[in-house]
């Protein structure tokens, strides 16, 4: 029993030290980008603990929004380095987690997958972002709300329709939350606007659309 | 001396667990590029096909991607540009339509995406994901 104990300590410590390559601070990192920023850096760094060199074979992400690159091709035992992947915010929002595939040629560890997770921040929450009438519709209005995020303070909401066959109206309800009423002039032609939603003292501009499709009135 | 092995065994299982219990932990919010698209909202490119000029075919791959080749009147639709390339979509909906969003492999999640914001921001129903994206679109093309 005692034999059988002692050769299953020496293998769990064996495939430890054989693991212990190339070792990462960290495989996921969650980062906060500012409302603003283009992109999202991540750093994954990295050592090489062991005693042979470690070759990257290959270092890919997992789609066409994130960027990926090693700083160094090998890494010699001892020497420090790191992967940094960069993410495209673009017009993405909420959580997004991209991860990137790496490739060395240590035996014991082919492949390290690294995990970069953005929380994006929201400044609006617009619903919906698209109201429609059928042609021959009652030109009613039709409502969407606005709310903003608690770290965004909204007092005012400036809104322009792109086409004069439109009319907002804006309504503080409370609570950070607004509510746009758009009203056709009528419904018996395809029309269409884009309208722009956009903070007082914010650069930013948010988007709805409004449109009379060319499908019958639902009565 | 069976049984002491198959304890050892035991031991060692119950310790293979430990990380995936870890990780279950770890990351207990739900991520949504992990959480499976349900069936209902999955459509295989012959069912899609069928629906004839009563799909609208939506792009979610990148520009370039797009640029290069895509469904025959398919719109472009990604989160690059969300905002200046959602009106293109909105302008050829009606409700009577059904919404197919297709990726690449080499854009992975993007449909889900594309799908869950066209559902949840702008409200619209019948709106899938094409199972295997554009690969198996010029598959079921041959």
């Amino acid at each position: 029993m005692k034999t059988n104990i002692f050769a299953f300590s020496l293998s769990i410590v064996i495939c430890v030290s054989a693991h212990a390559e190339l070792k990462w601070d960290q495989t996921m990192v969650e980062l906060h980008p500012a409302a603003s920023d283009k992109q999202a850096v991540a750093h994954f760094k990295y050592q090489n603990t062991g005693t042979k060199p470690v070759r990257f074979k290959s270092v890919r992400a997992s789609c066409g929004c994130t960027a990926a690159q090693s700083q160094k091709e090998e890494v010699p035992p001892g020497e420090k380095g790191e992967v940094t992947a960069t993410f495209n915010i673009g017009e993405r929002t909420g959580t997004q987690v991209k991860t990137v595939n790496v490739e060395t040629d240590d035996p014991q560890h082919t492949t390290t997958v690294l995990t970069l997770k953005a929380v994006i921040p929201q400044q609006l929450e617009i619903t919906p972002t698209f109201v429609f009438w059928g042609q021959g519709e009652a030109p009613k209005p039709k409502t969407i709300v606005v709310r903003a995020a608690k770290e965004f303070p909204v007092k005012h909401l400036k809104v322009t329709s792109s086409s004069p066959d439109f009319q907002t109206k804006v309504e503080e309800t409370g609570n950070g939350q607004f509510k746009i009423d758009i009203e056709p002039k009528e419904t018996s032609r395809q029309i269409a606007s884009t309208l722009t939603i956009q903070p007082e003292d914010s650069q930013k501009i948010f988007y709805a659309t409004a449109r009379i499709t060319n499908a019958p009135a639902i009565q | 001396m069976k049984s002491s092995l198959v304890r050892q065994a035991l031991i060692l299982a119950a310790l293979a667990l430990v990380p995936g219990f870890v990780e279950a932990i770890y990351f207990r919010d739900k991520i949504s590029w992990q959480s499976p698209v349900p069936a209902s909202e999955m459509v295989t490119a012959a069912q899609a096909r069928a629906w004839g000029s009563n799909a609208i075919w939506v792009d979610a791959r990148p520009d370039a991607e797009f640029a290069s080749d895509h469904v025959p009147g398919a719109v472009s639709l990604n989160e690059d540009r969300w905002n200046e390339l959602l009106p293109q979509v909105l302008a050829v909906w009606s409700p009577e339509k059904k919404v197919v969003v297709y990726c690449s492999s080499l854009s992975c999640n993007a449909s889900r995406e594309v799908a869950r914001r066209l559902r949840k921001e702008a409200q619209l129903a019948n709106v899938f994901v094409l199972k295997g994206g554009w690969e198996e679109w010029l598959k079921s093309k041959k």
